[in-house]
């Protein structure tokens, strides 16, 4: 837009006027939002967790040099681990499909899926709940048809969490991954069965490297967004397996102690941004969109 | 000629009501070069995809040393396909490229090595194997596709349009390597296209499609001087038609009168005519002589346009019923010097080298 207006004006009119904004003048609103809303908290957040109760950086010591808390780390890297690689296993499949499906059909399953993102959150956690638990309706069938004699612990544990996050987060793997696989010119495929590949050595030799770029994009994003979640391991975990999201709101809603809430915070903080930057450094922003 | 090496058997497609592919007979020898050529739509490609498994006919067979391919899976058939579109693996290098039909079948890696140098020294890329196909132009990629497509000494190469997307000098020097690598291999290839001077320069022979039939099939020389049909005629080198009356026919020959002025008798008659039936006389501009001075055995005809082409001159004119009928002579030709729009000229054929066609 700046370049059009420039062109428009032409340089004659140029010394009438006052300073046109330039283009940076122009993301000045944005940039005040964010920093009012997102950068100042951050950085009040910072201090507190280095000056609550007192000066130092105690906090970082205690959370760290706990096992307890690292244990709470542990189990929040591994579900988040474990919800990404089972969205992936889940995801790629349906990518594919939605890729190769006629489009008038894979926009109704769209539909379907993003029925499921606006879907309120709490509403969609208590279904699973009811669907989970002991004397619930997935518990119910497989006694029913014999499968199995006492109900399986679905819920309040590990299966319960990954269960009910991955079912959230398949979306934000099925989008980029079906991006990138619809990229794919099927000519290609059609040039590796005829140089002899199996399907399975076409899936593993040339789809899923083609299909890269859209996984990390996909499986960083999910991975992210596990590590902060609340909701979901709250209602569906167990306190054998708490996650960082629920010591911070612990730590804050219990115990009214914002320093430990803080550093907690900023640990998850550090981790996310390494994460990222790892992301950039191996696909790179302009790679995420396919080749 | 021995037993037929490849044999295409009563191929027919249908896409529910649409019948792409309706009869196609066709016997490839061994080692032979052979053209499938027709505009876009005439199956010519769809027969290509079901010699390569992509698509199953609706009916007929492909056999090839005698024994059906249709039961074959494409990943079995040990068939080498060229694409119209660049379909190099884009993350591997020219180098695993090539070697990606040996890599999935599991050959040692000793022989992997010494094919892909044999292969890039085939199609003249020594050198290039670190590089990423993205790297790499147009025609250097189809080159790679080439090597790629022979690195397992498949009996049979398809080559669909692959110089298409190729500007047409470029696409000229790869004719050339592909008719080098072929004499070279001695690889078997079917070719589709739908450019008629890429199918006279490359073939042995040529199949001409047309709405899901081979309308003919023989040499460049064949067709272009024995066109079976007005639809051969006029995709194989350039020609002109002139509405005409069939006087008589008989063995394959007629006599025919062009407008109230002019009868010409023996010409080559393609389907069947009878006496006073309408039919196209068709003639090849560079058939026709062309005289300032009247004569009794000419056409006349009236100087619409001139074109200097370089190595040749090519003189567009005009009967007096509005035929456009075009005459090409060789730069400096005297009947040319002095020639103006506008100028009453006439025109004479041999009757050899004319054609009619009943409609």
């Amino acid at each position: 837009m700046a370049s059009q207006t420039e062109t428009e004006s032409g340089a004659a009119y140029a010394p009438l006027r006052a300073r046109r904004p330039t283009d940076f003048d122009l993301t000045l609103p944005a940039l005040g939002l964010l920093i009012l809303f997102f950068v100042l908290p951050v950085a009040i957040l910072l201090t507190r967790s280095v000056t609550e109760p007192q000066p130092g950086l105690g906090n970082y010591a205690e959370l760290l040099g706990s096992s307890t808390y690292l244990r709470i780390f542990a189990n929040t890297f591994i579900v988040s681990g474990l919800v990404t690689f089972v969205s992936l296993l889940i995801g790629f499949p349906v990518a594919w499909a939605l890729a190769i499906m006629p489009s008038r059909i894979a926009s109704i399953v769209f539909a379907i899926l993003l029925l499921s993102m606006w879907t309120n959150l709490l509403a969609r956690t208590y279904a699973w709940m009811v669907l989970l638990q002991r004397t619930g309706v997935i518990n119910k069938v497989l006694i029913g048809i014999g499968l199995i004699d006492k109900p399986l612990p679905l819920v309040n544990n590990l299966t319960g969490v990954t269960i009910g996050m991955t079912y959230i987060m398949l979306p934000f793997i099925i989008l980029p991954l079906y991006g990138v696989i619809r990229k794919i010119d099927p000519a290609i495929l059609q040039a590796a069965a005829l140089c002899g590949a199996t399907r399975w050595q076409s899936l593993v030799r040339v789809l899923l490297p083609l299909a890269m770029p859209g996984m990390a994009a996909g499986a960083l994003m999910v991975f992210v967004m596990s590590l902060g979640y609340f909701v979901t391991p709250a209602l569906l975990g167990g306190t054998a397996n708490m996650m960082l999201a629920e010591l911070i709101a612990q730590f804050v809603q219990s115990l009214v102690n914002w320093g430990m809430g803080g550093a907690a915070a900023l640990v998850l903080l550090v981790v996310t941004l390494a994460l990222y930057a790892v992301q950039l450094r191996f696909f790179g922003t302009d790679r995420m969109g396919g080749r | 000629m021995s037993k037929p090496f490849l044999q295409i058997r009563g191929i027919r497609k249908e896409y529910g009501p649409v019948t792409a592919v309706q009869d196609v007979n066709l016997d490839v020898a061994q080692g032979e070069f052979l053209t499938f050529l027709g505009p876009s739509g005439s199956g010519k490609s769809t027969t290509l995809y079901i010699l390569a498994g992509f698509e199953n006919p609706t009916r007929g067979d492909i056999l090839l040393n005698g024994e059906t391919l249709l039961a074959t899976p494409s990943h079995k058939r040990n068939i080498g396909m060229v694409f119209q579109r660049y379909t190099l693996f884009p993350h591997l290098s020219v180098g695993e490229n090539i070697a990606f039909p040996l890599t999935v079948r599991r050959r040692p890696k000793a022989e992997i090595d010494a094919k892909v140098r044999e292969m890039l020294k085939l199609v003249r890329l020594e050198g290039f194997e670190d590089r990423k196909p993205a790297q790499m132009s147009g025609g250097q990629q189809q080159r790679v596709a080439l090597a790629r497509a022979l690195a397992y000494d498949p009996p049979v190469l398809l080559m669909d349009e692959p110089l298409s997307a190729l500007d047409k000098k470029l696409r000229e020097e790869i004719q050339y390597e592909i008719r080098r690598i072929h004499q070279q291999t001695e690889v078997t290839i079917l070719y589709v296209t739908h450019d008629q001077e890429e199918a006279l320069r490359l073939s042995d022979r040529i199949a001409v499609f047309s709405k899901g039939v081979i309308d003919q099939i023989g040499t460049g020389p064949e067709l272009y001087a024995n066109p079976a049909t007005r639809f051969v005629a006029e995709f194989i080198g350039d020609s002109d038609f002139l509405p005409c009356n069939v006087v008589s026919a008989a063995n394959g020959r007629a006599e025919i009168a062009i407008g109230d002025s002019m009868t010409v008798a023996d010409v080559p008659l393609h389907g069947t005519a009878s006496s006073g039936s309408k039919a196209a006389l068709m003639l090849r501009p560079e058939r026709l002589l062309l005289s300032k001075t009247r004569t009794e055995s000419g056409l006349p005809v009236t100087v619409s346009d001139i074109t200097f082409l370089g190595n040749n001159v090519h003189v567009v004119t005009r009967t007096s019923k509005g035929n456009g009928l075009s005459v090409r002579l060789p730069f400096g030709h005297e009947a040319i010097s002095g020639l103006n729009r506008g100028d009453a000229v006439w025109l004479r054929f041999d009757a050899g080298s004319a054609h009619v066609f009943s409609q």
